[in-house]
């Protein structure tokens, strides 16, 4: 069961349908989101821009939720998925090697070149130990989305699950598509 | 010494991605990493490649970093003594 949904983009930002207002466009606007709605992270602004829509999609939703609690928990997923991996953590790193003779390969860019990397972001942000997983898929597809995360609800632990799709080619284009799932008993 | 570290800071603002952060912000004596700047392991990493770039010191031992990165004060005079650009 569905219980609450965010969708972000570069122009607009929906929470359970309803639109939060931003002034900023492109990345800037994840910034702007973070600091009128979250604001005491501030591992944030070291983030690739994959990472921080993530983490700002799983806030909002959260913040959805309401009753945020930091206790650790087994019993909720972070299953995520997209199209372009890390490619925009993976063309910054590259700039810091590109150059022979400026090449100074920079480890804060390195740790993002993976693209569940997001998925741990939030997993450490809210305590959550349990499954966390990203898969790459050739383009957003409900279909195959919510499949998996039925599947997931098969493993006895996993009540609630933190999915959907969180894509970015780079800092101007960007799509998270995340909603909060439950386990119907 | 003043200016050197004045700079130092601006770069560990713009290395690390310091927001919200201003050079009058940072102690130069205070602790970098657990109470003070509060930074990690991969800002120390990162910290090493900075020395390199813009200073043109290579640490041969990464251990030395414990001490290298105390504070901003003893940062600075081991750059003093070590800089070759």
């Amino acid at each position: 069961m569905m219980k609450h949904s965010v969708i972000i983009t570069p122009e607009h930002v929906l929470v359970d349908g309803n639109p939060l207002m931003h002034n900023e466009k492109g990345s800037a606007s994840l910034t702007e989101l973070y600091r009128n709605h979250i604001g005491d992270y501030p591992k944030f602004f070291k983030m690739d821009t994959l990472s921080k829509l993530g983490f700002i999609a799983s806030e909002l939703l959260l913040n959805a939720e309401g009753n945020r609690s930091f206790e650790p928990r087994e019993d909720r997923a972070v299953i995520l998925f997209n199209r372009h991996a890390s490619l925009q953590a993976d063309t910054a790193y590259q700039a810091t090697i590109q150059d022979p003779d400026n090449f100074f390969p920079s480890p804060a860019a390195f740790v993002y070149t993976l693209p569940n990397i997001v998925t741990g972001e939030i997993a450490i942000r809210n305590k959550y130990f349990g499954e966390t997983s990203f898969m790459v898929i050739d383009d957003f597809d409900e279909k195959i989305i919510i499949k998996n995360l039925e599947n997931a609800f098969q493993d006895p632990i996993t009540k609630s699950i933190i999915g959907g799709w969180v894509d970015c080619s780079d800092e101007e284009h960007f799509e998270a598509k995340m909603f909060l799932m439950e386990k119907e008993i | 010494m003043d200016e050197l570290i004045y700079t130092l800071k601006q770069q560990i603002i713009e290395a690390l991605n310091l927001e919200d952060m201003k050079p009058e912000d940072i102690d130069e004596n205070a602790t970098l990493f657990g109470e003070g700047l509060g930074l990690d392991s991969i800002d120390a990493l990162e910290l090493i490649v900075m020395m390199e770039k813009n200073y043109g010191i290579k640490l041969q031992d990464p251990t030395q970093g414990k001490e290298i990165f105390k504070s901003v004060a003893v940062m600075a005079d081991f750059i003093a003594k070590n800089r070759t650009k």
